[in-house]
């Protein structure tokens, strides 16, 4: 553990990265605490404080309804984590299993098991969850289905290839030679050496995953108002550039923010971790 | 700040060439898709604009004043149920046809045929040619409001349609993409998400204006923001009704004119009366009375004295037969909420409500986001949908699929009370966008059919007031506020028919006959 935080402090941008990403999860997780108005996350409107730029009052402004931004960014952090959170609980484990399989097993498992997995990726992600939410109706459980069911190839790809070349190792050689189940075999040998891989890619796949949720609602497609969400918060501003700019550009920044710490840390852990490109 | 320093600087450069003179360049404005062109589909507002240009009517409301005047008719008499027009002699269409009064009957017939648009005004109309310029229309039940309603009965050009329909009875597709009018606009391209592109017709009958713009490029779908800066670089002329009244600010801070059209409709919150819990009339009137009328009035201001609106006082605008006066201004009012909700057959903590907003009008969201909160002060939970206007319009046909809540603008489509209050109430209008109440009650019908058969002022005046009595005791709509479209233009253009009451049509979307506006030159 002091190791490393030890080498995770001699990387500058990945310590930066955990910095930035530690304070994403605890201005979520103390949002309640922390934001000047936490009523401003439901249907509360203020209009006598309605579109003001920064203020002592208000340090990021308020939109057009009179609500605090900063408070709302902070309860938005919420609801970006939990997505992620979520996607990243259910989309790594079923990736890893199917990519585990067809690259031990081989055979006909392979081919039924990746041609699916082609069949995925070949459609491109957002226009994949785009077509879900439109016959789904738009909402944040609906939001993370769609997400997720774009995300999960990816890492049956990752971990197929991996699996693939530890089949010819020496220590799966020697398991098979003792007689070890397929089970074994693949949980218990070769699952481990690929878990750096994964973990690293989970890292920076939060940042991604949240840009993809953020995309989803700037189109409408995702969380419903008046639940506050970073790309609903930027799509419904971008109509009042450039006078209210603060509308556009603190939610904006916001994304950035955790997206760029997830990002950085996602490339500290592949350095700490050893794993290739 | 200094963005919007920027942008003052920009525009002063933009104003320091003041117009001297009009002189017919290029007029750019823009529309909410899509702008339909076929006449006898058109219904909305980006749709008015194309059939004024490119089409004419028998007769045009009078500008300034009440009444309606000649325009493709020399003059008409009016023979109990029957109206004969005679027709002008020296008007033709673009395509070189001269006007006759078949065209007249055939524009009728298509119209009834096609059962689309405005054609329920003409229910019921038999026309026939008398003799070449002479028409006349026999009504099968009396429709006081008729002369009016020909103002929404554009004179489509027979002999071109019937040579290119193919092998449609009406011609849609042909009339869908190309105009066939006698108006002082021929289309030159058409595409109904994007653009229209119009020209000055140089045989017009009225003859057009030196300084009306030559060219006019109307776009349909544009961002609030891009119209914003557009408008801003020089590179826009009239920026459509629907931005939202911050964007209406902020240009006009920076110098833009504001054209005020002073209409004859009001913004609606629509219920849907189909379905629980607001089949229950305690129900809609606890919500009525929930409603914040104030903030609204607030939310629509954009300069000190300019407004998108002014209180509402039931349900028919001020200044039409039958409305209410001053003292019945609608407030919010949450204890008579709260009673009537008391009596409403639903629990309250059981409901949940759609509340809908038409995705291309933001400042709806925020009526949305208002009304929310009003439903949250009395403790019922709501749901905010966003819908695009056309997805909207094919919901409303099937009651189940229309939500709770609806908001809407609407307009008197010929300026009587008539056309805007039937097709939102009787009961044989029900599923339309502006009918998504689905309301059926035999005495609002009755109302209905006394105020558009009744001859005398009097007999109307009374007869509208019955109705406004009755659908504020019945609740289905919350009427938020009486309208006024404001639009932001370039100091490029003079818009006389839109602006200056002496000179307005009082009828929405007439006044932007571009053959009436002026241009500078490009």
């Amino acid at each position: 553990m002091i190791r490393t935080l030890r080498i995770v402090g001699q990387n500058p941008l990945s310590l930066l990265g955990l910095i930035l990403v530690a304070l994403v999860v605890l201005a979520a997780a103390l949002a309640p605490w922390i934001s000047p108005f936490p009523s401003h996350n439901g249907a509360v409107v203020d209009f006598v404080y309605a579109n003001q730029g920064p203020t002592a009052r208000n340090w990021m402004g308020t939109d057009l309804v009179g609500r605090d931004i900063l408070s709302r960014i902070l309860y938005a952090y919420q609801i970006s984590l939990f997505l992620s959170l979520v996607v990243l609980a259910i989309a790594p484990p079923v990736g890893t299993l199917v990519g585990l399989l067809a690259g031990y097993m081989g055979g006909w498992v392979e081919t039924i098991l990746m041609r699916i997995v082609d069949v995925f990726l070949s459609i491109p992600p957002l226009v994949l969850a785009i077509a879900m939410m439109g016959v789904l109706e738009p909402t944040l459980t609906n939001a993370m289905l769609a997400v997720t069911v774009m995300w999960w190839p990816w890492y049956a790809r990752l971990v197929y290839s991996l699996a693939r070349s530890e089949r010819e190792e020496g220590y799966v050689l020697a398991a098979e030679v003792i007689g070890a189940s397929t089970a074994h075999i693949t949980f218990r040998e070769i699952l481990p050496n690929c878990l750096p891989a994964i973990i690293t890619k989970m890292t920076l796949d939060m940042g991604f995953v949240i840009i993809i949720a953020s995309s989803l609602s700037f189109l409408g497609l995702g969380v419903q108002p008046p639940t506050p969400d970073l790309g609903s918060m930027v799509a419904e501003g971008a109509r009042y550039l450039p006078d209210s700019w603060w509308l556009t550009v603190f939610p904006g920044l916001a994304i950035l923010v955790a997206v760029f710490g997830f990002n950085l840390l996602g490339d500290g852990l592949r350095d700490l971790l050893g794993v290739d490109e | 700040m200094k963005t919007k320093t920027w942008l003052a600087a920009g525009l002063l450069a933009a104003i320091a060439f003041t117009p001297s003179a009009y002189a017919g360049g290029t007029l750019r404005l823009d529309e909410v898709a899509v702008g339909e062109l076929d006449p006898a589909k058109a219904s909305d507002y980006a749709d008015s604009i194309l059939m004024f240009n490119v089409y004419d009517t028998l007769v045009l409301p009078r500008q300034g004043g009440a009444g309606h005047v000649p325009h493709l008719a020399s003059n008409w008499e009016i023979d109990g149920a029957t109206y004969t027009f005679n027709l002008r002699d020296d008007v033709a269409f673009q395509s070189g046809n001269p006007l006759r009064a078949e065209d007249v009957v055939y524009s009728v017939e298509r119209m009834t045929a096609l059962g689309a648009g405005y054609s329920y005004l003409f229910r019921g109309v038999t026309a026939t040619a008398v003799d070449s310029l002479t028409v006349s229309f026999t009504l099968e039940t009396p429709y006081s409001p008729f002369i009016a309603a020909l103002v929404r009965l554009p004179i489509v050009d027979k002999a071109l349609v019937e040579d290119n329909k193919g092998n449609e009875e009406w011609g849609e597709t042909f009339l869908s993409s190309n105009g066939a009018g006698t108006g002082a606009y021929i289309v030159t391209s058409h595409n109904p998400q994007e653009e229209t592109v119009m020209t000055k017709n140089d045989n017009y009958f009225l003859g057009v204006a030196e300084a009306a713009p030559d060219t006019v490029r109307l776009r349909y779908g544009l961002e609030a923001a891009t119209v914003r800066t557009l408008i801003a670089r020089g590179e826009h002329d009239i920026a459509s009704q629907w931005l939202p009244p911050e964007v209406v600010r902020a240009l006009s801070e920076d110098g833009a004119q504001l054209f005020s059209e002073t209409g004859t409709g009001a913004f609606y919150l629509k219920m849907n009366t189909t379905k629980p819990p607001l089949d229950d009339v305690n129900c809609r009137r606890a919500f009525a009375a929930a409603f914040d009328y104030d903030t609204a009035i607030q939310m629509i201001a954009i300069t000190d004295d300019v407004s998108a609106g002014s209180p509402a006082t039931g349900a028919i605008p001020v200044g039409m037969f039958g409305a209410n006066g001053p003292e019945r201004v609608q407030t919010q009012n949450m204890e008579k909420a709260r009673e009537y909700l008391a009596t409403c057959a639903y629990d309250p903590a059981e409901i949940s409500l759609e509340v809908s907003w038409i995705a291309e009008v933001p400042l709806e969201e925020r009526f949305a986001l208002l009304f929310q909160s009003n439903l949250a002060q009395l403790g019922v939970q709501s749901e905010i949908i966003k819908l695009p206007w056309a997805l909207f319009s094919e919901q409303v046909s099937n009651p189940e699929n229309t939500p709770h809540f609806s908001q809407i603008f609407v307009n008197a489509v010929t300026g009587d009370p008539d056309t805007l209050l039937y097709g939102m109430y009787h009961s044989t209008s029900a599923g339309t966008w502006q009918s998504p109440e689905n309301l059926n009650d035999a005495e609002v019908d009755a109302y209905l059919e006394e105020g558009r058969t009744a001859t005398t002022e009097a007999a109307r005046e009374t007869a509208y007031s019955k109705l406004n009595t009755r659908l504020m005791d019945l609740a289905p709509t919350i009427y938020g506020f009486d309208r006024q479209s404001i639009f932001a233009a370039s100091n490029r253009v003079n818009a006389p028919a839109i602006s200056d009451p002496s000179q307005a049509f009082g009828l929405d979307g007439m006044g932007f006959s571009f053959r009436l506006m002026e241009v500078v030159d490009d």
